[in-house]
């Protein structure tokens, strides 16, 4: 069984300075998106019930060659890269036909592609969906667990108001929720042999694909303002009101 | 020049990050009363290799060296610096089997313990001497192929655990002191209750009795009479994790600070608004900085030193500057807290009382000035 997961490389979001409501993206450390994080956990998983092989797929500019060793140290068994510089911003559509190409391509023919439901940067959510689409695959959204059978797998989906469980046939697009697993943490000799496992490295061209156009220039990128509401209590009983009256309680 | 660290090194520090505010912080407060620190700890940090960061590969390790070990060591000295405690001890004591130790008892005793299954210590202290090797009263009597020894040793961190013990006894027929594996809780081993110390709670101290604990002679470490070269490498190896644990401190004492300077207010407006508070933030980023470089650059020259006495000279001039500054800096973060650093709900009262324990340890700060002026003068 060979699960691909797709894992975007984006700034250590806890490193971001705010600066005049703009956050400053120099000199902060890179690292893989969280819910990603838990997409490759998802996988682990499922590789230590069943014989399975992990592949971690990533497009980007020519850094995730080392960020990538945290997917590696973290459970992957390998990695399919594809780099160049214009793939560092690069637009949810870009992004969806780079990643869709490069799994046609893999010589072993993936059985399960896992996503998080969004990245850790934008959080578009696309990316999942469109490869889906291109690849003409099945895909299930919002999983909480993924159980797979012979030829199929039972998802469940957290949806706002209930759970829902379904049965898709593999090959199939699985984007996971961060409420599924919790990411190990990897083991300094993982670490170590992080660097040392097999990777295959792709430019656009050799998948037959143009990437002009491909970036998106953010205009603007703000930080939302929190308000404070400085509402003033003076007994137990007007705060529970308060919270209640804002829903943060008794919902 | 290359400050950067490598994306190896980075995850290991954030391995250690993780764990540490995961399992480690969540429980500071309860290991410092309760003064002990939950098996599942011990064995997580077994389960990410954290026992044997610096050792080779071929013994269980994860052939990382010192320079990784600092990382970590940083991270879970601020978390707990009683966790640190435990790992540098063991770390202290495998060490001088990973120099000294012949093939047999590499294979033999570093696998578990680089795995956290065993825990290593180091036997030098006495209620007699914890300086003076000549003062050393604990004996090993040769009887054919063994050695017959008996003694106390006072204050020996993780004497509790099963593990190997380096010990330090002068042969009775030489009066040579000689460095020996024993393994903790072979017959006529016994031990104290823990000491109730001032800080560091957690990592365990205990006294150990030797009576008439048998050995085979295959278990002396390095040769006959070797024991002052052991115990002097060793324990600037050891310094190697105190100075790390410190920094932990340190950096323990600058993150809680900041954190108060940004939560307290006075008059609507957080106290960090305040000069003097923001002096004593400046403080502690400096001394902090100052610390981190010093001991990241002490764990490189312990992978990389080869002569003894200037690898002595650097970790006694580490181990003393970053365990005075970890003090400073626990006072500044007190004062930053004003009387709520006094109350033990506040995380700057355990990081004020764990500061004193590092100046103290494997030599007192004013031992280390004379190690470090020795070796630049040229005279003992
Ligand atoms: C948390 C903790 C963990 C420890 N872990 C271990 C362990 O695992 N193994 C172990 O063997 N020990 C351990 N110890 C013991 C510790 O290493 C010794 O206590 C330390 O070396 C000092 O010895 P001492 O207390 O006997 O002081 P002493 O050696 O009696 O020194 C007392 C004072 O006299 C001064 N002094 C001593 N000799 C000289 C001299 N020649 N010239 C000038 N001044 C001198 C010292 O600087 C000091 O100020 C631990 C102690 C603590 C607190």
């Amino acid at each position: 069984m060979n699960i691909v997961v797709a894992m975007k490389q984006i700034p250590d979001l806890q490193q971001i300075r705010i600066r005049n409501r703009q956050p400053v993206f120099e000199d902060v450390p890179l690292t893989l998106g969280p819910i990603d994080k838990n997409a490759l956990e998802a996988a682990v998983a499922i590789k230590e019930q069943l014989e399975a092989q992990v592949t971690v797929l990533s497009a980007g500019d020519e850094n995730v060659e080392d960020t990538v060793k945290e997917a590696l140290a973290a459970g992957a068994d390998q990695c399919y890269l594809v780099l160049d510089d214009a793939l560092k911003n690069a637009e949810s559509s870009v992004t969806a036909e780079v990643l869709a190409a490069a799994l046609k391509q893999m010589e072993d023919k993936p059985d399960l592609i896992l996503f998080g439901e969004g990245s850790g940067d934008n959080y578009s959510g696309q990316v999942g969906s469109r490869v889906a689409a291109i690849l003409d695959l099945p895909q299930v959204g919002y999983a909480s667990a993924i159980e797979v059978g012979e030829g199929k797998a039972v998802v469940t989906r957290s949806l706002e108001n209930c759970e829902e469980v379904v049965e898709v046939t593999l090959p199939a697009v699985v984007t996971v929720i961060a409420g599924i697993n919790e990411p190990r943490i990897p083991s300094v000799s993982q670490i170590l042999k992080a660097g040392r496992k097999p990777k295959e490295i792709v430019e656009p061209d050799e998948l037959n694909l143009d990437l002009e156009n491909a970036k998106t220039d953010t205009l603007s990128n703000l930080a939302p303002e929190t308000q404070r509401k400085r509402v003033v209590v003076k007994s137990v009983d007007e705060l529970i009101q308060a919270l209640t009256s804002e829903a943060l309680i008794g919902r | 020049m290359d400050f950067n660290l490598s994306k190896e090194q980075e995850l290991i520090q954030r391995a250690a990050r993780e764990f540490a505010e995961k399992y480690i912080e969540p429980i500071g407060h309860q290991i410092d009363v309760e003064n002990s620190i939950p098996p599942e700890i011990i064995s997580g940090l077994g389960e990410l290799d954290m026992f044997g960061i610096p050792f080779a590969e071929e013994y269980g390790g994860a052939g990382s060296g010192y320079s990784s070990y600092v990382l970590a060591m940083e991270q879970f000295g601020s978390a707990s610096s009683g966790v640190a405690m435990i790992l540098s001890a063991h770390t202290l004591g495998l060490g001088a089997i990973s120099v000294f130790g012949t093939e047999e008892q590499k294979k033999k005793y570093m696998p578990k313990c680089c795995k956290g299954e065993h825990i290593a210590s180091f036997a030098f202290t006495e209620p007699g001497t914890g300086s003076d090797p000549k003062q050393i009263a604990t004996t090993a009597t040769k009887e054919g192929d063994f050695y017959i020894l008996n003694g106390t040793k006072r204050f020996i961190s993780n004497a509790g655990f099963p593990g190997p013990l380096v010990l330090m006894a002068k042969e009775t027929e030489s009066g040579r002191v000689t460095a020996f594996i024993v393994e903790k809780f072979c017959e006529g081993y016994s031990i104290s209750e823990p000491w109730e110390k001032i800080g560091m709670h957690g990592g365990p101290l205990l006294d150990i009795y030797l009576e008439n604990v048998k050995i085979p002679a295959e278990n002396l470490l390095g040769q006959s009479g070797f024991g002052y070269p052991i115990l002097q490498l060793g324990i600037s190896y050891g310094k190697v994790g105190v100075s790390s644990t410190a920094l932990g401190g340190l950096l323990a004492s600058y993150k809680e600070a900041v954190k108060y300077a940004k939560e307290k207010t006075h008059r609507d407006e957080p106290i960090g608004k305040f000069a003097t508070i923001k002096v004593a933030i400046a403080d502690l980023a400096e001394k902090y900085e100052a610390s981190k470089w010093l001991v990241y650059r002490l764990g490189y020259l312990a992978d990389t030193l080869k002569d003894p006495m200037q690898f002595a000279k650097e970790a006694a001039l580490a181990k003393d500057f970053v365990c005075e500054e970890m003090i400073n800096a626990s006072r500044i973060c007190m004062n930053v807290h004003g009387s709520y650093g006094l109350m033990k709900d506040y995380k700057a009262e355990r990081i004020y009382r764990d500061s004193i324990m590092g100046s103290q340890v494997e030599g007192v700060s004013d031992m280390q000035k004379m190690i470090v002026a020795g070796v630049i003068l040229g005279m003992k």
